[in-house]
Protein backbone atom coordinates (compact mmCIF):
# COMPACT_ATOMS: atom_id res chain seq x y z
CA UNK A 1 0.00 0.00 0.00
CA UNK A 2 1.39 3.04 -0.73
CA UNK A 3 1.28 6.89 0.12
CA UNK A 4 0.96 9.51 -2.19
CA UNK A 5 2.47 13.12 -1.14
CA UNK A 6 1.27 16.17 -3.36
CA UNK A 7 3.86 18.56 -3.74
CA UNK A 8 6.27 20.40 -5.67
CA UNK A 9 9.41 19.02 -6.74
CA UNK A 10 11.34 21.98 -4.59
CA UNK A 11 9.48 20.98 -1.18
CA UNK A 12 12.20 20.02 1.25
CA UNK A 13 10.05 19.86 4.10
CA UNK A 14 8.20 16.64 1.88
CA UNK A 15 12.19 15.25 1.22
CA UNK A 16 11.74 15.05 5.97
CA UNK A 17 8.98 12.80 5.14
CA UNK A 18 9.72 11.34 2.02
CA UNK A 19 13.25 10.29 4.14
CA UNK A 20 11.10 8.67 6.85
CA UNK A 21 8.80 7.15 4.88
CA UNK A 22 11.64 5.15 2.99
CA UNK A 23 13.27 4.63 6.32
CA UNK A 24 10.15 2.75 7.27
CA UNK A 25 9.84 0.66 4.15
CA UNK A 26 6.65 2.38 3.02
CA UNK A 27 6.10 2.91 -0.54
CA UNK A 28 5.78 6.43 -1.27
CA UNK A 29 4.85 8.55 -4.68
CA UNK A 30 5.57 12.01 -4.98
CA UNK A 31 3.21 13.57 -7.55
CA UNK A 32 3.24 17.73 -8.23
CA UNK A 33 -0.69 18.37 -9.85
CA UNK A 34 0.81 20.73 -11.55
CA UNK A 35 2.58 18.23 -14.02
CA UNK A 36 -0.87 16.63 -14.85
CA UNK A 37 -1.22 16.01 -18.06
CA UNK A 38 2.81 15.99 -19.54
CA UNK A 39 5.59 14.57 -16.84
CA UNK A 40 2.43 12.60 -14.81
CA UNK A 41 -0.10 10.64 -16.38
CA UNK A 42 -3.40 9.70 -15.05
CA UNK A 43 -6.29 7.33 -15.95
CA UNK A 44 -9.53 6.19 -14.37
CA UNK A 45 -12.12 3.71 -15.35
CA UNK A 46 -15.63 2.77 -14.30
CA UNK A 47 -16.76 0.09 -15.58
CA UNK A 48 -18.22 -3.19 -14.55
CA UNK A 49 -19.68 -2.29 -11.38
CA UNK A 50 -16.29 -1.39 -9.88
CA UNK A 51 -13.39 1.64 -10.66
CA UNK A 52 -10.14 1.48 -11.19
CA UNK A 53 -7.48 4.07 -11.23
CA UNK A 54 -3.48 4.63 -12.27
CA UNK A 55 -1.18 7.66 -11.49
CA UNK A 56 2.40 7.49 -13.15
CA UNK A 57 4.94 9.92 -12.86
CA UNK A 58 8.74 9.40 -13.25
CA UNK A 59 8.89 6.11 -13.64
CA UNK A 60 6.53 5.36 -10.30
CA UNK A 61 3.41 3.84 -10.92
CA UNK A 62 -0.05 4.10 -7.90
CA UNK A 63 -2.64 2.10 -8.70
CA UNK A 64 -5.65 3.41 -6.66
CA UNK A 65 -6.57 -0.09 -5.05
CA UNK A 66 -3.01 0.12 -3.50
CA UNK A 67 -3.47 3.99 -2.27
CA UNK A 68 -3.17 4.19 1.51
CA UNK A 69 -3.15 7.85 2.14
CA UNK A 70 -2.76 11.35 0.57
CA UNK A 71 -0.57 14.07 1.93
CA UNK A 72 -1.74 16.97 0.77
CA UNK A 73 1.24 19.01 1.44
CA UNK A 74 2.23 22.33 -1.09
CA UNK A 75 0.20 21.31 -4.49
CA UNK A 76 0.95 23.13 -7.60
CA UNK A 77 -2.67 23.99 -9.23
CA UNK A 78 -3.50 21.30 -11.69
CA UNK A 79 -2.09 21.39 -14.79
CA UNK A 80 -0.41 24.35 -14.00
CA UNK A 81 2.82 23.38 -15.96
CA UNK A 82 0.87 21.85 -19.21
CA UNK A 83 2.49 23.32 -22.42
CA UNK A 84 -0.73 25.46 -22.81
CA UNK A 85 -1.98 26.01 -19.27
CA UNK A 86 -5.84 27.57 -19.01
CA UNK A 87 -8.84 28.02 -16.20
CA UNK A 88 -10.47 25.73 -18.20
CA UNK A 89 -7.33 22.82 -18.29
CA UNK A 90 -7.23 23.33 -14.30
CA UNK A 91 -10.49 22.65 -13.80
CA UNK A 92 -10.51 19.41 -16.25
CA UNK A 93 -7.53 18.16 -14.33
CA UNK A 94 -8.79 19.04 -11.19
CA UNK A 95 -11.82 16.96 -11.52
CA UNK A 96 -9.71 13.87 -12.81
CA UNK A 97 -7.25 13.99 -10.62
CA UNK A 98 -9.25 14.79 -7.33
CA UNK A 99 -12.36 13.09 -8.50
CA UNK A 100 -10.80 9.74 -8.56
CA UNK A 101 -8.51 10.22 -5.44
CA UNK A 102 -11.85 10.93 -3.72
CA UNK A 103 -12.98 7.08 -5.18
CA UNK A 104 -10.48 5.40 -4.04
CA UNK A 105 -10.63 6.73 -0.19
CA UNK A 106 -7.85 6.37 1.11
CA UNK A 107 -6.93 8.50 4.17
CA UNK A 108 -6.43 12.10 3.85
CA UNK A 109 -4.04 14.30 5.82
CA UNK A 110 -5.46 16.49 4.87
CA UNK A 111 -9.18 16.05 3.09
CA UNK A 112 -9.31 18.99 0.41
CA UNK A 113 -13.10 19.86 1.85
CA UNK A 114 -12.27 20.32 4.87
CA UNK A 115 -8.65 22.21 4.44
CA UNK A 116 -10.77 24.83 2.38
CA UNK A 117 -13.57 25.68 5.32
CA UNK A 118 -10.20 25.03 8.14
CA UNK A 119 -8.61 27.84 6.02
CA UNK A 120 -11.45 30.69 7.18
CA UNK A 121 -10.36 32.65 9.86
CA UNK A 122 -13.92 33.72 11.18
CA UNK A 123 -14.51 30.02 11.46
CA UNK A 124 -11.00 29.22 13.07
CA UNK A 125 -12.05 31.85 15.60
CA UNK A 126 -15.48 30.20 16.05
CA UNK A 127 -13.99 26.23 16.33
CA UNK A 128 -11.75 27.67 18.67
CA UNK A 129 -14.00 29.16 21.54
CA UNK A 130 -16.23 25.83 20.83
CA UNK A 131 -12.77 23.66 21.50
CA UNK A 132 -12.29 25.87 25.17
CA UNK A 133 -9.21 27.97 24.11
CA UNK A 134 -8.91 31.34 25.18
CA UNK A 135 -9.70 33.56 21.96
CA UNK A 136 -9.17 37.28 21.90
CA UNK A 137 -11.58 39.49 20.99
CA UNK A 138 -11.98 40.07 17.22
CA UNK A 139 -14.07 41.70 14.57
CA UNK A 140 -14.29 41.36 10.59
CA UNK A 141 -16.07 44.43 9.33
CA UNK A 142 -16.45 46.43 6.25
CA UNK A 143 -18.12 48.82 9.00
CA UNK A 144 -15.96 51.65 8.95
CA UNK A 145 -18.00 52.78 12.51
CA UNK A 146 -17.61 48.89 13.57
CA UNK A 147 -13.96 49.37 13.63
CA UNK A 148 -13.69 52.39 15.15
CA UNK A 149 -16.17 51.57 18.00
CA UNK A 150 -13.92 47.97 18.22
CA UNK A 151 -10.25 50.29 18.83
CA UNK A 152 -12.24 52.61 21.00
CA UNK A 153 -13.17 49.43 23.12
CA UNK A 154 -9.98 47.45 23.03
CA UNK A 155 -7.62 50.41 22.54
CA UNK A 156 -4.56 48.58 21.89
CA UNK A 157 -5.82 46.72 18.26
CA UNK A 158 -3.85 44.68 15.89
CA UNK A 159 -4.90 44.86 12.10
CA UNK A 160 -4.31 41.12 10.04
CA UNK A 161 -4.57 39.63 7.08
CA UNK A 162 -6.84 36.81 6.65
CA UNK A 163 -5.78 35.48 3.55
CA UNK A 164 -2.23 36.70 3.58
CA UNK A 165 0.15 38.84 1.95
CA UNK A 166 -1.27 40.21 -2.10
CA UNK A 167 -0.64 37.09 -3.98
CA UNK A 168 0.44 38.97 -7.10
CA UNK A 169 3.18 41.08 -5.47
CA UNK A 170 5.97 39.00 -4.01
CA UNK A 171 7.94 41.77 -2.83
CA UNK A 172 5.11 42.95 -0.26
CA UNK A 173 4.61 41.54 3.65
CA UNK A 174 1.56 41.89 5.49
CA UNK A 175 2.81 41.56 8.91
CA UNK A 176 -0.12 42.03 12.17
CA UNK A 177 0.63 45.60 13.33
CA UNK A 178 -0.31 47.22 16.04
CA UNK A 179 -2.34 50.39 15.01
CA UNK A 180 -2.00 53.75 16.81
CA UNK A 181 -4.53 55.76 17.96
CA UNK A 182 -6.00 58.24 15.67
CA UNK A 183 -6.23 56.21 12.71
CA UNK A 184 -8.55 56.89 10.08
CA UNK A 185 -11.54 53.52 9.54
CA UNK A 186 -12.79 54.79 6.72
CA UNK A 187 -10.99 52.72 3.92
CA UNK A 188 -12.52 49.45 6.12
CA UNK A 189 -15.69 50.63 3.80
CA UNK A 190 -13.33 49.43 0.63
CA UNK A 191 -12.42 45.52 2.18
CA UNK A 192 -13.10 43.54 5.34
CA UNK A 193 -10.75 44.13 7.76
CA UNK A 194 -9.28 42.17 10.63
CA UNK A 195 -8.74 43.77 13.82
CA UNK A 196 -7.98 42.12 16.78
CA UNK A 197 -7.16 43.34 20.36
CA UNK A 198 -3.69 42.57 21.08
CA UNK A 199 -2.24 40.16 23.28
CA UNK A 200 0.90 41.58 24.87
CA UNK A 201 3.10 38.20 25.00
CA UNK A 202 6.58 37.00 26.00
CA UNK A 203 6.31 34.25 23.53
CA UNK A 204 5.09 33.00 20.50
CA UNK A 205 3.73 29.14 20.52
CA UNK A 206 3.75 26.95 18.17
CA UNK A 207 1.50 23.51 18.15
CA UNK A 208 2.12 21.03 15.58
CA UNK A 209 -0.88 18.36 15.66
CA UNK A 210 -0.38 15.26 13.82
CA UNK A 211 -3.46 12.88 14.29
CA UNK A 212 -3.22 12.91 17.74
CA UNK A 213 0.07 13.54 18.62
CA UNK A 214 1.22 16.94 19.48
CA UNK A 215 4.35 18.72 19.80
CA UNK A 216 4.60 21.93 21.06
CA UNK A 217 7.46 24.48 20.71
CA UNK A 218 7.87 28.18 22.03
CA UNK A 219 10.02 31.24 21.20
CA UNK A 220 10.87 34.17 23.24
CA UNK A 221 9.15 37.34 21.71
CA UNK A 222 11.36 40.24 21.76
CA UNK A 223 9.83 43.57 23.60
CA UNK A 224 7.56 44.70 21.05
CA UNK A 225 8.04 42.32 18.66
CA UNK A 226 4.19 41.80 17.12
CA UNK A 227 4.14 39.46 14.69
CA UNK A 228 6.61 36.34 15.59
CA UNK A 229 7.48 35.72 11.69
CA UNK A 230 9.05 38.67 10.91
CA UNK A 231 11.97 40.00 12.86
CA UNK A 232 15.56 38.41 13.81
CA UNK A 233 16.22 37.76 17.55
CA UNK A 234 18.40 35.98 19.76
CA UNK A 235 15.83 33.44 20.18
CA UNK A 236 15.44 29.99 19.02
CA UNK A 237 12.26 27.26 19.07
CA UNK A 238 12.58 25.01 21.90
CA UNK A 239 10.44 21.87 22.77
CA UNK A 240 8.13 22.57 25.61
CA UNK A 241 5.60 20.32 27.38
CA UNK A 242 1.81 20.43 26.16
CA UNK A 243 -0.89 22.10 28.73
CA UNK A 244 -3.71 19.64 29.48
CA UNK A 245 -6.14 21.61 28.86
CA UNK A 246 -4.62 23.08 25.57
CA UNK A 247 -4.15 19.35 24.36
CA UNK A 248 -8.04 18.71 25.64
CA UNK A 249 -8.70 21.66 23.21
CA UNK A 250 -6.17 20.68 20.72
CA UNK A 251 -7.88 17.31 19.94
CA UNK A 252 -11.42 19.33 20.07
CA UNK A 253 -10.44 21.22 17.55
CA UNK A 254 -9.04 18.95 14.96
CA UNK A 255 -12.20 16.48 15.67
CA UNK A 256 -14.87 19.33 14.50
CA UNK A 257 -12.54 20.53 11.64
CA UNK A 258 -12.29 17.13 10.69
CA UNK A 259 -8.25 17.70 10.33
CA UNK A 260 -5.62 15.16 10.71
CA UNK A 261 -2.74 17.89 10.55
CA UNK A 262 -2.75 20.99 11.79
CA UNK A 263 -0.15 23.95 13.55
CA UNK A 264 -1.63 26.53 15.90
CA UNK A 265 -0.28 29.59 16.83
CA UNK A 266 -0.72 31.25 19.69
CA UNK A 267 0.78 34.02 22.41
CA UNK A 268 1.45 33.38 25.34
CA UNK A 269 0.79 36.34 28.05
CA UNK A 270 2.59 37.16 31.57
CA UNK A 271 0.17 34.91 33.15
CA UNK A 272 0.93 31.57 30.80
CA UNK A 273 -2.21 32.16 29.03
CA UNK A 274 -1.39 30.50 25.47
CA UNK A 275 -3.91 32.88 22.98
CA UNK A 276 -5.85 31.20 20.08
CA UNK A 277 -4.66 33.41 17.34
CA UNK A 278 -5.10 30.87 14.17
CA UNK A 279 -4.72 27.49 13.22
CA UNK A 280 -2.96 26.43 9.98
CA UNK A 281 -3.63 23.55 8.52
CA UNK A 282 -0.94 23.19 6.46
CA UNK A 283 1.26 24.61 8.55
CA UNK A 284 5.18 24.19 7.61
CA UNK A 285 7.04 21.92 10.41
CA UNK A 286 10.43 21.69 9.04
CA UNK A 287 11.82 25.11 11.07
CA UNK A 288 10.32 23.99 14.54
CA UNK A 289 11.39 20.20 13.95
CA UNK A 290 14.90 21.48 12.73
CA UNK A 291 15.16 23.50 15.63
CA UNK A 292 13.95 21.67 18.49
CA UNK A 293 14.63 18.07 16.98
CA UNK A 294 11.46 17.61 17.59
CA UNK A 295 10.79 14.07 15.58
CA UNK A 296 7.28 15.75 13.25
CA UNK A 297 8.38 14.61 9.80
CA UNK A 298 8.23 10.84 11.49
CA UNK A 299 5.06 11.39 13.05
CA UNK A 300 3.57 12.48 9.55
CA UNK A 301 5.42 9.26 8.18
CA UNK A 302 4.14 6.92 10.71
CA UNK A 303 0.15 8.68 10.12
CA UNK A 304 0.46 8.24 6.43
CA UNK A 305 1.65 4.44 6.59
CA UNK A 306 -0.36 3.24 9.30
CA UNK A 307 -2.37 0.50 8.28
CA UNK A 308 -6.07 1.09 8.31
CA UNK A 309 -9.37 -1.16 7.82
CA UNK A 310 -9.70 -1.32 4.22
CA UNK A 311 -12.49 0.61 2.54
CA UNK A 312 -13.55 0.78 -1.10
CA UNK A 313 -16.46 2.36 -0.69
CA UNK A 314 -16.70 6.31 -0.50
CA UNK A 315 -17.05 7.25 3.15
CA UNK A 316 -18.48 10.74 4.00
CA UNK A 317 -16.38 13.58 5.24
CA UNK A 318 -18.20 13.81 8.93
CA UNK B 1 -10.35 53.70 -2.43
CA UNK B 2 -7.57 51.51 -1.18
CA UNK B 3 -8.53 48.48 1.56
CA UNK B 4 -7.60 49.73 5.23
CA UNK B 5 -5.48 46.35 5.38
CA UNK B 6 -3.33 47.14 2.76
CA UNK B 7 -2.07 50.37 4.23
CA UNK B 8 0.12 48.07 6.34
CA UNK B 9 2.11 46.40 3.98
CA UNK B 10 5.75 46.54 3.60
CA UNK B 11 8.16 45.77 1.42
CA UNK B 12 9.50 42.65 1.34
CA UNK B 13 13.49 41.76 0.30
CA UNK B 14 13.25 39.02 -2.34
CA UNK B 15 15.40 36.75 -1.46
CA UNK B 16 18.15 35.90 -3.55
CA UNK B 17 18.30 32.34 -2.95
CA UNK B 18 20.39 29.90 -5.19
CA UNK B 19 19.04 26.02 -4.05
CA UNK B 20 21.94 24.19 -3.40
CA UNK B 21 20.17 21.12 -4.47
CA UNK B 22 18.24 19.43 -6.83
CA UNK B 23 15.34 17.17 -7.48
CA UNK B 24 16.07 13.86 -8.17
CA UNK B 25 13.05 11.80 -9.85
CA UNK B 26 14.31 7.98 -9.00
CA UNK B 27 14.78 8.92 -5.51
CA UNK B 28 11.72 11.29 -5.17
CA UNK B 29 13.91 13.82 -2.95
CA UNK B 30 16.07 16.67 -3.26
CA UNK B 31 19.72 15.83 -3.66
CA UNK B 32 23.23 17.97 -3.06
CA UNK B 33 25.56 18.20 -5.42
CA UNK B 34 27.33 15.17 -3.94
CA UNK B 35 24.66 13.11 -4.38
CA UNK B 36 23.84 13.06 -0.54
CA UNK B 37 19.89 13.93 0.16
CA UNK B 38 19.49 17.72 1.22
CA UNK B 39 17.50 16.88 4.09
CA UNK B 40 21.17 15.23 5.46
CA UNK B 41 22.35 18.63 5.87
CA UNK B 42 20.36 20.53 8.34
CA UNK B 43 22.17 23.24 8.83
CA UNK B 44 21.92 23.81 5.40
CA UNK B 45 18.02 23.92 5.16
CA UNK B 46 17.67 26.53 7.84
CA UNK B 47 20.09 28.64 6.39
CA UNK B 48 18.22 28.21 2.92
CA UNK B 49 14.76 29.35 5.17
CA UNK B 50 12.90 26.63 2.73
CA UNK B 51 11.21 25.22 5.69
CA UNK B 52 10.10 28.49 7.59
CA UNK B 53 6.90 29.46 8.49
CA UNK B 54 7.09 32.85 5.89
CA UNK B 55 8.79 31.06 2.82
CA UNK B 56 5.21 28.87 2.57
CA UNK B 57 3.20 32.14 3.03
CA UNK B 58 4.62 33.57 0.18
CA UNK B 59 2.69 30.92 -2.14
CA UNK B 60 0.34 29.61 0.04
CA UNK B 61 -1.84 30.98 2.92
CA UNK B 62 -0.72 28.28 5.27
CA UNK B 63 1.89 29.21 7.05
Amino acid sequence: MTVLILTSEQDVTADMVVAELNRLGAPVMRLDPADIPGKAVLSADYAHGDFDGHLSVNGHVLSMGGLRSVWVRRPGDPAAHAAQPSAWLTAETRQALYGMLYSASPAWMNHPGNADQARHKPWQLRVAHFSGFAVPPTVFTTAPRVAEQFAELHRDVVVKSASGPPPDDPAVALPTTLIGPGIDFGAVAAGPALLQRYVPKRADIRLTCVGDRLFAARKRAAPGQIDGRYGDTEYVWEAVPVPDRITTSALEYLSLAGLAYAAFDFAEDDEGVWWFLECNQGGQFGFVELETEQPIAEAVALWLSWRRPESRAPKPRW
Amino acid sequence: MRPFTLNYVRPRALPIVVEPYSFDASLQLNVLGDGRPAVADRDLLLAVGTTTSTAGSQTHFDD
